[in-house]
């Protein structure tokens, strides 16, 4: 791409200290984002791809974590370097995060109005009177009924879904050019999971924002994404643009969670699961990461982490194999056999 | 035809909403509100549903884990809520429970063999020590879970692992109906369906009868042969899996499917995108509790409750729609 991106992680290393040992949870992590963009970052439980978001942020709690190595480079200023002061203007102001669970990063004891007017003041050189004024917008832009009535109200006298859409106005209220969503509607229900959603591609065509969105559902995924990083422990394994990403998964963890999860217009017999579970971050096995639980891992699998490379056209897989599960595919075989009922 | 091996009858179960110092009952709340199905043995029955809307309710109470209000529940003939205690945990050798969340239907203190040996010592199922640990083996090794692991306790155990030690308790008993009331959502995706398919499995390999409930529509699809959708405590619509994701009759299962987002991003779905939030159970909207939300309400709607009858062929619906 010739765009200049909007951020540019490279070899990113977030690490924490516990007592029982270093975890590494965000291992060397490059990716870019390009204005007006959304990067999908797909992965499960415990590979990192919360971390790697609070490091934008340079919210890890320190200790015990620590950002241990690499740059994370906004608009060419590198978010690694900053002071905290310097930090809090770029924080909700440049670049803005919605999280899970909006009733915990919601306070309670204030009503929405006052947050979001906190947030419009912190950053802008406004009066409370147009601040408050801007947050009714707000509120009425992200489709919340009644918003003069609405901004008066306490997070515990909204819906689930209604929180969530605060938390967007919130996020949207100093015009950032980066909005991170960690899984927004995972603890929705999939009627306003659509409509958090829809929400979002109309607000991002109109705010003309890049979004990274992390979430675990390749659903969610392929419905925003222009392009996607898929990441298992603390690693990317695979980098591509969304289209080929589905068309051509060459991975074999992207390829095991795209079968293992069932198709509404598809029925098998039989779902491919992905054996195993994901390693701990603690003990995570030589050479490739994904060995422990890969069908096709034989001989340096076991001893040579694998580079993120080029396979071809800017699709980067982090795989020795990848070539062997290409001929895989093209037989129409499957990779993933358990053993089922043990008799 | 097979034999229905579970019938509900116009259940209900209400939770009573108390305030004021005398805690006096100022409400209800209508989890469940009137449903009827039945469970055919050796099948899966999806019931799905959004947070809230009375599935999970519907299970405990067709185990009397929670006391039903009204309704009966028929298990192989017998009324299952006229059973005294002694009978009630007679029967409870049939049905079983899966819970959702691994971490906390598993006792931390007991080890894994005393979690899956235990309903086999409340059932008198083992003569001996010897035999218990036997039968637990075997049972650990069905579900995936080598007998190395008998003496571990939960917290030592992967999620995956610890729906598998969940399904194994269920198992031990060697039952006819399993109720799961969500066994994968809270587990990786990759592990989800290592779950699914060990349900699948056992199934066979045991005839077993499931009701499966979730809230996860396609892994419903996957598992199911026939398909229950809930709203607000009722039935909206049954039947079997095929006919519901080709021919959707009830508004609201229409655009409950359109609103499942898809892996597959060069599908632009023609989304029904539902105004407003699932009402509460308190104070139900009147008529059809669908209605606030339907984009095909019309004048009946509001009035009328839309009775759950059959439209051809084993399709139950409730909606004013379909009577025109």
């Amino acid at each position: 791409m010739s765009k200049e991106a909007l951020v540019e992680v490279k070899n990113l290393k977030t690490y924490f200290y516990t007592e029982e040992g270093v975890v590494k949870a965000v291992d060397g992590v490059d990716y870019e984002i390009y204005p007006g963009e959304t990067l999908g970052i797909v992965g499960e439980s415990g590979c990192g791809k919360s971390v790697t978001s609070l490091s934008i942020m340079r919210l890890v709690e320190s200790p015990p974590g620590r950002i241990e190595a690499g740059e994370i480079n906004f608009k060419g200023t590198d978010l690694t370097k900053l002071s905290e002061k310097e930090m809090r203007k770029i924080r909700g102001n440049d670049i803005s995060m919605i999280f899970q669970e909006p009733m915990t990063s919601l306070n309670p004891v204030y009503t929405v109005g006052d947050q979001i007017i906190e947030a419009i003041m912190l950053h802008k050189q406004v009066k409370r009177k147009e601040a408050r004024r801007q947050a009714i917008e707000m509120l009425q832009k992200v489709g919340i009924p009644l918003p003069e009535q609405r901004v008066d109200e306490y997070p515990h006298q909204l819906s689930g879904g209604m929180r969530q859409r605060v938390m967007i106005a919130m996020a949207l209220s100093c015009d950032p050019q980066l909005l991170i969503a960690d899984e927004p509607t995972t603890a929705l229900d999939v009627t306003i999971q659509a409509q958090i959603l829809e929400l979002m591609n109309s607000l991002k065509e109109s705010y003309g924002m890049a979004i990274m969105m992390i979430t675990h559902d390749l659903g969610v995924i392929a419905e925003v994404s222009d392009r996607v990083a898929v990441m298992y422990a603390g690693k990317v394994v695979e980098y591509t643009d969304v289209d080929t990403l589905f068309d051509d998964p060459k991975h074999p963890y992207t390829w095991g969670l795209m079968n293992s999860i069932p198709k509404l217009d598809k029925d098998v017999d039989r779902l491919e699961a992905i054996p195993g579970s994901v390693p701990s971050p603690l003990n995570f096995p030589e050479g490739c990461k994904f060995n422990t639980r890969c069908p096709l891992a034989e001989g340096k699998c076991f001893d040579v982490e694998p580079p993120l490379e080029d396979t071809d056209g800017g699709h980067m897989v982090r795989c020795w194999r990848y070539e062997h599960l290409e001929e895989i595919k093209k037989r129409g075989e499957r990779i993933y056999e358990d053993r089922g009922v043990q008799k | 035809m097979a034999e229905n091996l579970l019938e509900v009858k116009n259940l209900k179960k209400y939770f009573p909403v108390k305030a004021g110092i005398f805690k006096r009952t100022v409400a209800h709340v209508k989890a469940v509100d009137d449903i009827s199905f039945v469970v055919e043995e050796g099948e899966t029955l999806g019931l799905v549903g959004e947070s809230g809307c009375g599935k999970s309710t519907t299970g405990r109470t067709i185990l009397r884990l929670l006391e039903a209000t009204a309704g009966e529940v028929i298990f192989e003939g017998k009324n299952v809520m006229d059973l005294d205690k002694k009978e009630m945990r007679a029967i409870r050798r049939d049905m079983q429970i899966i819970f959702q969340d691994p971490y906390a239907s598993l006792n931390p203190r007991m080890t894994v063999a005393d979690i899956v040996g235990e309903p086999l010592d409340i059932h008198n199922l083992a003569k001996n020590k010897k035999e218990r640990n036997e039968k637990v083996r075997e049972i650990l090794e069905n579900v995936g879970l080598g007998a190395e692991y008998m003496n571990r306790y939960p917290h030592e155990f992967s999620g995956g692992q610890r729906q598998r030690i969940g399904v194994a308790r269920a198992l031990a008993v060697d039952p006819k109906l399993i109720i799961a009331d969500e066994p994968v959502s809270a587990l990786d995706v990759s592990v989800q369906a290592q779950v699914v398919n060990l349900l699948q499995d056992l199934q066979k390999e045991y005839g077993l009868t499931y009701l499966f409930i979730a809230h996860d529509l396609s892994v419903v699809k996957h598992i199911s042969d026939r398909v229950a959708v809930m709203y607000l405590g009722k039935l909206v619509e049954l039947t079997d899996k095929k006919e519901l994701f080709d021919n959707p009759m009830h508004p609201y299962t229409q655009s409950l499917l359109s609103a499942i987002p898809e892996a597959d991003p060069k599908k632009k779905k023609d989304r029904i995108i539902l105004e407003g939030d699932v009402p509460s159970p308190v104070d139900p909207p009147s008529g059809c509790r669908f209605h606030p939300r339907c984009p095909k309400a019309f004048e009946p709607c509001p009035v009328k409750e839309p009775e759950f009858k059959e439209y051809g062929d084993g399709h139950y619906a409730a909606c004013h729609l379909l009577d025109q």
